[in-house]
């Protein structure tokens, strides 16, 4: 198998808010590389780090602790001016509110086109207007909305234009940040679809955070479990529902419910209690205890693990 | 008979005719629920139902207006007054519409040009404060690291009562036009900056500004196009009662001696020099007071129907 | 199956607002029919008015709203008809109780909880201090709240979201009401909270036996708690059933449509089946299906007169002219027949 780049490494990322007394601890240990080309998913629950660590990677939020390396240059801390409009260009987000995440007093235009005139990334203003249309027309918005307000579209038009925003930097990699969470039911399918082909025509990397798992096993290529500020699993995400280990995982899948209603009267819940870790003596470790399935865990639970897997 | 059949069997059939598939047509499935609301319009509206608000506008400008239009078709002008004792007390009659002062000037053409007075340093005080406050709240609430050093610097001015500032600075520096002006528009921004600053703070990390900083937007142009449209209701509403405000504060300085210079004529200055006679002459205090407060309780009232129309709840 | 008691029906319900001048036709002739003990899931986007309908249960409709037709006959009484607060407090929280979305708007941030579900008691049980108290504790044991004496005097904001939510829900079963409407209770919260709040209320409809209406856009959620299911589309009920002739034989497009577009039913690889546009403007008369210019294999007479509901089962009804005997063969979608797959193989 070809020796897939890594776009996007993170080691030992440790984010707290707050100093002394105060001091939250949002994100800790964590560790995880995103190849070129794939769509990496983060799942977690709320309040478990997810949205910040997609911040942290765009520098909207600095790293306490550990590094982030963009195709192999450090990118958190401080970094040359170069290398920030590198980031800027080559790195971009698509937030979670379709209602809040646009300009309400700003015409399409200026939102989309917005990131070309901080860069200066165009010759003259016939040749800005023609990159603002072609990113409408990609995600299947007519090019005549450049001249309306956010207000007068519906959400999930709203949620297309804040990637169009993103696309006409030309990114190389895009943090989605629950983009269809605040989306009715029936328009998501239409994102996702948009996203996936963006994806294979735009030659795309995606880190796709999510709270919601059945809708990641559609989309993604690689999944990580991320409670309470640390990753507990990665693995394939064939992998991932078929040997889910840690006990955080297999609860969160259990509570998640189907669209199948046999299924869901037969199943049975899976609660998760935090207090059934003993760390006192036996410190827990990253380990890959499969070819590409990470777990969390100390010597006796990664024994126990390997014990599923065998019966499996 | 036989022709309803019939009709009756032409309805059947045009309607199992109507069983076909039809082509599916994207644009009419785009028909957007296209909604015409404009917030600048909804609020225009909002504002004109308040019949009070509307009334009270009208009359202002048109006293404005009259204030020139007075001070032209005047008996007297302003500039070519004389003092004469002999004509001092007058009443109002037909000669001197507004009677005389206490030297025999005509109070007419006084109240008007005071008045004019007035209302330009209360104009030109809002503008310099709208400014200076707006200036210095956003960068008070944008810029993290200087938050504490621009409470502090609120808290130590804010502390002592403006009287005392205006006191120090007639007695100390001298009193005119442009001195007033000017130490109103350093002192009044206070409250401004501090509206400016609170709502920036609860706009600056909103989504929408998270994503012009991932593009890498200037701050500058950040708090220009992002922050300063959503605070503009409020920026308004500041300047409507901050003109009674600035009359009031000239008015009492005035009165108690330490405003303008008793030769630029304001309404404070005039219901000053009443304060001796009026007992005797109220005309000579009715006048000016009467204009004092019709500028006062427009502009109030008007700041108060202005915030309730820009209140996007009330756009029902 | 025996036939249980049908205790609310509405007939052609309509309900109007009005909007900036304009009038919003919100709910368009509705009709439905609750059976006792059941659980009757609702299942719509935003806009399609599920909430509204069921507001005008328990007389909550916003004040420039109102019932412009149609009847809901409740334990022998046209409630559409009362105009009352009066009227209305003989059945609201009483028999009708409401668990909406967002726990921190139905609480009252500046009352202790336990105050609160006291209140509650004291109003509808008759019960007066001490006592009302005892089942104000009593309600919080059930509703799985750790500790109640302790927790009896803590404020909304010392509990967390899954936790308020089950005060509210102990605040809405404390009279033990005949009919409970959940409006997306578990909405906002996460997954694996929602899964212990959706038993909680399983366990509570049984012992308490409630008739139970869970308002819902989520699909999973509707295959955990459904006993039959109504779709709802533009204002109308387009299609109601059992939850399995839903699930695995539904038959209007729409249904269809939210079925194969669910990401939980797609093919990795494969597009995503989506449904194109948007709902239609309710501001506007709707003639014919209100679905047809977004159904890619609409029918002329989908635009020209509205379909009437066609039986497919004595339980299961849709309003779609595809089950018109004079309409032209069509066949459910793949995400349906692979379903039906699925469930097969399963045995």
């Amino acid at each position: 198998m070809a020796e897939k780049e890594k776009l996007i490494e993170v080691k030992n990322l440790k984010v707290s808010f707050g100093t002394g007394k105060n001091e939250f601890v949002a994100v800790q240990d964590v560790n995880f590389d995103i190849y070129k080309g794939e769509t990496f998913s983060l799942v977690g629950e709320s309040g478990s780090g997810k949205t910040t660590i997609g911040r942290t990677i765009l520098r909207i939020n600095p790293a306490s602790d550990g590094e982030i390396y963009f195709k192999g240059q450090k990118i958190n801390g401080k970094i040359s001016k170069e290398l920030d409009k590198e980031v800027i260009r080559k790195c971009q987000m698509i937030f979670q509110d379709p209602m809040a995440s646009l300009n309400e007093r700003a015409k399409v235009d200026y939102i989309v086109s917005e990131g070309l005139i901080n860069h200066h990334l165009y010759k003259n203003e016939a040749e800005r207007e023609e990159k603002v249309q072609r990113a409408l027309r990609e995600v299947g918005l007519l090019p005549e909305f450049a001249s309306r307000f956010p207000h007068e579209f519906s959400g999930g038009q709203r949620q297309r234009i804040g990637i169009a925003r993103a696309l006409v930097m030309e990114p190389e990699f895009i943090v989605a940040d629950e983009p269809i969470s605040a989306l009715d039911v029936s328009i998501r399918a239409q994102v996702l679809n948009l996203l996936n082909h963006l994806k294979i025509n735009r030659d795309l990397t995606y880190l796709f955070i999510s709270h919601d798992l059945s809708v990641v096993r559609f989309i993604s290529d690689r999944i990580a479990v991320i409670h309470k500020g640390r990753i507990v699993e990665l693995a394939e995400s064939e992998e991932l529902f078929l040997h889910p280990l840690h006990p955080y995982t297999k609860a969160l899948l259990s509570a998640v419910p189907q669209p199948d209603p046999e299924m869901e009267k037969q199943k049975k819940l899976f609660v998760y209690n935090p207090s059934i870790h003993d760390y006192s003596v036996d410190k827990p470790v990253w380990e890959e205890i499969l070819e590409g399935h990470f777990i969390y865990g100390n010597q006796k639970e990664l024994d126990q693990y390997r014990q599923e897997l065998k019966k499996a | 008979m036989k022709d309803q059949n019939n009709t009756q069997n032409d309805i059947l059939e045009s309607e199992d005719d109507l069983f076909r598939f039809v082509e599916y047509s994207p644009e009419a499935a785009e028909m957007t629920g296209y909604s015409d609301y404009s917030y600048w319009k909804s609020v225009f509206q909002n504002f004109v139902k308040k019949k009070s608000a509307v009334v009270l506008t009208i009359i202002f400008i048109l006293m404005v207006i009259f204030s020139f239009v007075a001070l032209a078709i005047g008996k007297y002008d302003y500039k070519t007054l004389e003092t004469n004792s002999s004509q001092s007390f007058i009443s109002p009659d037909s000669e001197y519409w507004f009677g005389t002062d206490n030297i025999g000037r005509d109070y007419w053409c006084q109240v008007w040009y005071a008045s004019q007075t007035s209302i330009k340093l209360a104009f030109i005080v809002a503008v310099g404060e709208c400014l200076l406050g707006i200036t210095i709240g956003c960068v008070w609430g944008y810029v993290r690291k200087l938050d504490g050093f621009f409470t502090e610097l609120y808290n130590l001015i804010n502390n002592v009562p403006m009287i005392i500032y205006m006191t120090l600075i007639a007695l100390l520096i001298g009193q005119s036009f442009k001195i007033m002006a000017i130490s109103l528009i350093c002192f009044d921004w206070l409250v401004m900056a501090r509206n400016v600053r609170n709502l920036v703070i609860i706009y600056r990390d909103r989504e929408y500004n998270l994503a012009s900083r991932t593009l890498g937007t200037p701050v500058h142009r950040v708090l220009i196009k992002n922050i300063l449209p959503q605070l503009i209701s409020v920026i308004i509403l500041r300047l409507a009662l901050s003109i009674p405000g600035t009359i009031t504060m000239e008015t009492t300085l005035s009165y108690l001696g330490l405003g303008l210079d008793i030769n630029t004529p304001s309404l404070g200055i005039l219901l000053r020099n009443a304060r001796s006679y009026f007992l005797d002459y109220p005309y000579l205090l009715i006048f000016p007071a009467v204009i004092v407060s019709i500028i006062t309780v427009t502009f109030y009232l008007i700041g108060n129907a202005f915030s309730d129309a820009s209140d996007p709840r009330n756009h029902v | 199956m025996a036939k249980e008691e049908c205790i609310l029906s509405a007939k052609d319900v309509e309900i109007q607002f009005s909007l900036r001048g304009r009038r919003l036709t919100a709910i368009r002739k509705c009709s439905l029919d609750l059976y006792e003990g059941e659980t009757l899931a609702i299942v719509g986007e935003s806009g399609s008015g599920k909430s509204v309908f069921t507001k005008a249960f328990v007389g909550m409709l916003d004040s420039n709203g109102s019932i412009t037709n149609g009847s809901i006959m409740y334990d022998g009484v046209d409630i559409s008809k009362y105009k009352t607060e009066k009227e209305w407090l003989r059945i609201r929280g009483k028999k009708i109780a409401m668990v909406m979305q967002d726990p921190m708007t139905s609480l009252n941030p500046l009352k202790k909880i336990g105050v609160q579900i006291q209140e509650s008691i004291e109003l509808h049980q008759g019960l007066k201090g001490e006592e009302a108290k005892a089942e104000a504790i009593e309600m919080l044991k059930k509703v799985g709240i750790p500790d109640p004496e302790h927790r009896f005097n803590q404020y909304p904001h010392e509990f967390s979201g899954g936790m308020r939510q089950r005060v509210v829900i102990a605040i809405a079963v404390a009279c033990k009401p005949q009919i409970l409407i959940c409006d997306e209770p578990t909405t906002a919260l996460d997954v694996t909270i929602q899964a212990q709040i959706l038993d909680l209320i399983r366990n509570l409809q049984r012992e308490l036996k409630m008739t139970i209406i869970y308002i819902t856009h989520d699909l999973g959620v509707v295959a955990n708690v459904a006993d039959r299911v109504a779709v709802m589309y533009a204002g109308q009920i387009v299609e109601y059933g059992l939850v399995n002739e839903i699930f695995y034989d539904a038959w209007h497009p729409y249904t269809w449509a939210l079925l194969s577009s669910l990401p939980q039913l797609g093919v990795k690889g494969e597009e995503l089946p989506s449904i194109e546009g948007t709902p239609p403007n309710l501001f506007n008369v709707i003639k014919g299906d209100a679905f047809a210019p977004r159904n890619k294999q609409a029918l002329a007479i989908d635009f020209a007169k509205e379909p009437p509901f066609f039986s497919i089962s004595e339980t299961h009804k849709a309003k779609t002219w595809y089950l018109d005997p004079r309409s032209p063969k069509i066949e459910q979608p793949e995400t349906i027949r692979r379903m039906r797959e699925r469930l097969r193989k399963r045995g």
